[in-house]
């Protein structure tokens, strides 16, 4: 693990993702934002991420469905999801798929950061 | 011979029979001619003939199962049918005491059978005590007697095992009454007997019952038959109106009548019937009125509980409708709010910095105002989207209107014992769009109905429709609930207010919408007696 952590954030609402990426930059992480799991896996090849911050509900393939993906191909990259959806199958879905955190929207900026830190095996700063 | 070609056709035939009157010879010599003989003895007489022979056509019509072969060697008193024992009895004896001639004798007959009858008896030349007798006449009717007999025998056997209460009633002492009224130029019935309902009154005491089957005793809880058999006035003890009715379709010559109607039996108990009267006409036997009683209660008890189950359905239906609306409203609305946040916390990271980032703060603080306005923007699209289509612009009836939204609450009503109180002018029509404007009614009746359900029992919703001049026309609807907070008279149509643990607050914004697409308002205010006054006015057609 490098460094200076690359985290990917998926989600298609662009307001989302900017906030992500301003809140994720003044804590001082290294992110790049997509606006699908389409554009994410296209470009997962090619980029060795150490973190997936996704949606759940989105057009096309899900936040759920991606981790599905990632780990059939493979990777053990952790997955903390960021999403409104709050039922308990989703829930369940998303844990039995590996995930590492689960947050609702609206997150609290020192939630989502303590359990990032986390999942990189850092310690909080 | 088939049996077929025994069959006689309608039409003249002649029954031809020859008697062997050895057995009674000794009597009928005895036996004064020409004079009348009692019916006993004219009994005894034919009793002791014996069949010789007979045709095709007596056997058919009087004889048993069997036919000729049944009858020879028998006792013709078995066959001949006793309306005209008497007369055959006569015309034998007169026959063989008119010593020397034995001059043949003829008669006419009464007879159920045949029309025109008549009878011949002659001695059988060279044979002793063989009488040969023919019976002329037409047949009116192809059946046999003992087929007639059968006949009638099955239908009192299905009457009485038909598991429906068969009541049987003599209504033609009602004949001449009725006769009565329209010599004196009587048509419209039900006018006349509000008049003079004494009419009915006396139908009740002239018309009786005269027979009933097995079911009809167990219905009544009678101890017997006997105890139905009477005037007809106790039939209706618990349903006084039903007379009246059966009195009009009766005077009207309608061949059936059926109504609902309450029965008292005999232990006091109410039930729910279904009553079917069935009324002869000719050639049928016109002393015969069928009235039917079907015990419907428990399957009324049923249709109530269904009713109650599709009722409960329906405001199901209602609230998962709504509760999908406001999930997914939860959810666009929920996206710019977490933005909002994220960005607003972002920005507190950043002041409270020492190098606060103050290019960034800004561009950070002016997403919190583009997410908030997007926020604002979905809720009047939900508003919008309630009006999802332009009103269509057809005549309506308004007070049509209202009958339809009415049956929509109706159980709602019903069910919690509200008293509803419908007042309406005669309004002009109005160019609208009829299931949008029932959608207001229905959702302002079900406020009120919500508002009453808070406060207590005797509910009371008043609702009025006032022609308004000659352009406008204004529906109010008042309940007796515990009205609106004066500090939320000017919040109630505001799109997701609401006083009520599980409303999203979107009824009367809706309700709102749709009255100002239609070009006319609504207001909500408190009547000073108390409760809420929703009222909204529409402008009038303009006329052509």
């Amino acid at each position: 693990m490098s460094d200076t952590p690359i985290i990917a954030i998926v989600d298609d609402d662009e307001a989302m993702r900017e906030a992500l990426l301003d809140l994720l930059d003044v804590a001082g992480f290294s992110a790049r934002a997509f606006d699908g799991a389409d554009a994410f896996l296209a470009e997962y090849v090619a980029t060795p991420f150490d973190l997936l911050v996704t949606d759940i509900r989105m057009p096309g393939i899900d936040g759920i469905e991606l981790q599905t993906r990632l780990r059939a191909l493979g990777s053990s990259i952790p997955v903390i999801f960021v999403t409104s959806a709050s039922d308990a199958p989703t829930l369940a879905r998303a844990r039995e798929g590996g995930a590492f955190a689960y947050l609702t929207k609206p997150i609290s900026d020192e939630c989502l950061l303590h359990q990032i830190h986390a999942a990189l095996g850092r310690d909080d700063d | 011979m088939t049996e077929a070609a025994n069959i006689p056709t309608p039409g003249a035939s002649m029954a031809w029979w020859e008697f062997d009157m050895s057995a009674v010879r000794a009597l009928i010599e005895a036996l004064p001619a020409e004079e009348p003989i009692e019916r006993e003895l004219a009994e005894q007489l034919i009793a002791g003939i014996r069949v010789h022979d007979v045709n095709a056509v007596a056997a058919y019509l009087v004889g048993p199962f069997g036919g000729r072969d049944a009858m020879v060697g028998e006792s013709v008193g078995r066959f001949w049918p006793t309306e005209s024992q008497a007369v055959l009895a006569e015309l034998l004896v007169a026959l063989v005491n008119d010593q020397p001639e034995h001059r043949p004798r003829s008669h006419g007959i009464t007879s159920l059978m045949l029309s025109d009858a008549g009878m011949t008896v002659r001695l059988k030349p060279d044979v002793t005590d063989i009488v040969e007798v023919t019976v002329r006449g037409i047949i009116h009717d192809h059946r046999s007697r003992w087929s007639l007999r059968a006949s009638e025998e099955r239908y009192q056997r299905l009457i009485q095992h038909l598991p429906y209460a068969l009541v049987q009633v003599d209504a033609t002492p009602m004949d001449p009454v009725f006769a009565a009224l329209r010599r004196d130029g009587v048509t419209d019935i039900a006018s006349y007997l509000a008049a003079n309902p004494a009419l009915v009154q006396q139908a009740r005491k002239i018309v009786s019952v005269t027979g009933a089957n097995r079911d009809a005793v167990k219905l009544f809880a009678a101890p017997d038959t006997e105890a139905l058999i009477g005037p007809i006035g106790y039939l209706f003890a618990a349903s006084p109106t039903t007379p009246h009715r059966l009195t009009i379709a009766h005077f009207e010559g309608r061949r059936s009548y059926s109504e609902l109607m309450k029965l008292q039996r005999f232990d006091g108990e109410v039930r729910d019937v279904q009553l079917s009267a069935t009324f002869p006409t000719a050639p049928e036997r016109l002393d015969v009125t069928l009235l039917s009683f079907e015990d419907v209660t428990d399957r009324l008890s049923t249709e109530t509980q269904l009713r109650r189950l599709q009722a409960d359905h329906a405001r199901a239906a209602r609230i998962s409708t709504l509760g999908e609306l406001a999930t997914s409203i939860a959810h666009e609305v929920n996206q710019p709010l977490s933005a909002i946040v994220t960005n607003a916390e972002t920005s507190l990271r950043w002041l409270s910095r020492d190098d606060p980032n103050l290019p960034k703060i800004e561009q950070l603080t002016r997403r919190i105002a583009d997410s908030a306005h997007r926020a604002h923007e979905i809720v009047q699209r939900i508003r919008a989207m309630a009006v999802r289509h332009a009103p269509e612009r057809l005549p309506v009836d308004i007070n049509e209107v209202i009958d339809e939204a009415l049956l929509f609450t109706r159980h709602d009503i019903d069910s919690r014992s509200i008293t509803l109180l419908v007042e309406r002018e005669p309004c002009l029509p109005l160019l609208g769009d009829k299931v949008q404007l029932q959608q207001v009614i229905v959702n302002l009746l079900l406020n009120s109905i919500q508002a009453i359900a808070q406060a207590g029992p005797k509910g009371r919703i008043e609702l009025r429709t006032r022609a308004d001049g000659h352009e406008a026309f204004v529906i109010s609807i008042r309940d007796n609930g515990p009205g609106i907070a004066p500090e939320n008279l000017d919040r109630v149509f505001e799109g997701f207010f609401t006083t009520k643990d599980d409303g999203i607050g979107i009824g009367l914004a809706i309700c709102q919408s749709l009255i100002i697409a239609h070009g006319g308002s609504i207001t909500a205010s408190n009547h000073s007696d108390g409760g809420a006054l929703f009222q909204f006015s529409l402008p009038a057609a303009a006329e052509t």
